[in-house]
């Protein structure tokens, strides 16, 4: 008997014990799993240098984007001459991104254009372009990776020109067209760190003799945090250009074609990201710089670059609890 | 078979006695930060919570990124450079309540509660003034309680120190059903 009421009184005191510990053990870690809504800021913002990112704008979100390449900081346009190519600017673009949902966003703007005057005279570029996320990673890795879609359409709205190589001289309103087609994906790797690549289709409708019309170009980009608001970024497109194409140009016109890789550092202030670049690129948007680019890091012909994007909330969101 | 009788009988007082735990999914929880140029509200709905009426000891546990904010940019700069939720998933309360109070009892006891509270990997002592409301088929307990956020190495930007308030007003609120005494008999045991 004695046995026993030591045994009771043991159970007791054990119960009494764990029952204070247990009260956090109740509750598996499996909660955040269960209902996160996924992965967010993969990238801090819809562009990367040049690449796009996996992001789209939130719902209701208004973007104001103004995008900027100087002139070449070496080579022969470049050096105290033009100041390091401040004096010059390649291209620069102004913009809106709004998002119709938290996965749907559209964009409009202008640039410039950044013709290299041999492959691409086209400048006046005005632009209309959506991108989807059709999957959004998660934490528990049930879906291991982010994914959009990306599509954008270029007119150029210049005067026709009457250099018939030029892939300006229009013969009609859809030799003015140009598109892109991408697939994104991307993956946040840690808190700091995210890649990203992008299977890259552009389509120009009129182009200059020996030129393609149809390219495909492989992206690759990544984003490392440093500090909580800093992060270096990087983008590169590999262009799978003929060497057919690309020996004409070579051979006949002693002009070469590039890839354009892109280094930067972006700098995130609550509503604001800047990124201040460097890239041996022109041109900003795909439609150019993939076909186009004709710079080299090499010769020194890389430039300064950088970007500006404010977030502007519209409208408030309906409480979804 | 007098042994197989007493470990029989041991379990069942096991039972018994851990089955006085309660507990609470879906625990509202809340802040506000009232400051010059916004106000910031937030709230989730995924919290859980646990009451033992024996030791009177609490606990809640609410995960950061089901906080729910009017503006979803908000919300992505609150879990990517305030809470830095990927890293901290989840804020944490485990406290025990100062009086001897009856919570087999119907009725209503404001009540102090003191323990720790963990938000953004800083862990701090608080006392905070709650209230127990027991009817028949449920416990409710509530709070409001006030959290200075650089108390938990939450650091806000000079540029913004007239956007997001120095000291955040927390609300919870959490109801517990009784039936669930019955159903932790049966889980106590596995």
């Amino acid at each position: 008997m004695k046995k026993l009421v030591c045994l009771i009184t043991f159970c007791f005191c054990f119960s009494v014990l764990s029952a204070q510990v247990e009260l956090a053990d109740l509750f598996a870690d499996s909660l955040v799993n269960e209902q996160n809504p996924g992965v967010t800021s993969t990238f801090k913002s819809t562009r990367i240098i040049n690449a796009r990112s996996v992001e789209t704008v939130h719902r209701n979100d208004l973007v104001f984007l103004v995008l900027h390449r100087f002139g070449d900081v070496g080579g022969d346009a470049g050096g105290s001459e033009t100041f390091w190519g401040l004096d010059n600017s390649t291209d620069i673009l102004i913009g809106f991104d709004y998002g119709l949902t938290d996965l749907w966003s559209i964009g409009v703007g202008r640039a410039k254009g950044a013709p290299n005057g041999v492959n691409t005279s086209q400048q006046q570029l005005l632009y209309l372009e959506s991108k989807y996320k059709i999957l959004t990673q998660r934490y528990d890795e049930s879906i291991p990776v982010s994914v959009a879609l990306f599509g954008s359409s270029v007119v150029s709205a210049m005067k026709k020109s009457e250099f018939s190589f030029s892939d300006a001289s229009f013969g009609q309103f859809s030799d003015r067209l140009s598109f892109t087609a991408q697939l994104i994906v991307a993956r946040k790797f840690s808190p700091g760190l995210s890649m990203q690549i992008l299977l890259t289709y552009v389509h120009r409708s009129y182009v200059s003799a020996h030129d393609e019309s149809d390219l495909f170009a492989l992206g690759f980009a990544a984003r490392a945090k440093f500090s909580k608001r800093m992060a270096f970024i990087v983008d590169y497109f590999y262009t799978f250009r003929s060497s057919a194409s690309k020996n004409y140009f070579k051979d006949a016109l002693d002009f070469r074609f590039y890839n354009p890789l892109s280094l930067g550092v972006e700098i995130e202030t609550g509503g604001h990201v800047f990124n201040l670049s460097f890239t041996n690129s022109t041109a900003i948007l795909e439609s150019q710089f993939i076909p186009s680019t004709s710079s080299s890091w090499a010769d020194r012909e890389f430039r300064w670059g950088f970007s500006i994007s404010r977030t502007f909330s519209l409208g408030k969101s309906e409480k979804d609890w | 078979m007098k042994s197989i009788l007493l470990i029989v009988l041991s379990f069942l007082i096991q039972d018994v006695v851990s089955s006085q735990v309660l507990k609470a999914t879906a625990v509202k929880m809340s802040f506000f930060s009232e400051a010059p140029f916004e106000d910031i509200y937030a709230e989730s709905s995924q919290g859980v919570s646990a009451i033992d009426v024996d030791s009177r000891s609490v606990y809640f546990k609410v995960p950061i990124q089901s906080f729910q904010f009017e503006k979803k940019l908000m919300q992505e700069h609150f879990n990517e450079n305030y809470l830095e939720s990927e890293k901290y998933p989840y804020a944490e309360f485990k406290g025990n309540i100062e009086e001897p109070i009856e919570l087999r009892l119907s009725g209503t006891y404001w009540v102090h509660v003191s323990g720790e509270l963990t938000i953004h990997k800083v862990t701090r002592i608080y006392r905070v003034l709650g209230k127990i409301v027991v009817k028949e088929d449920t416990l409710t307990t509530s709070s409001e309680f006030q959290v200075k956020v650089a108390d938990h190495e939450v650091k806000i930007p000079r540029l913004l120190v007239k956007n997001i308030a120095e000291i955040v007003l927390v609300k919870v609120a959490a109801s517990y059903p009784l039936s669930t005494v019955l159903e932790g008999q049966n889980s106590a045991s596995h």
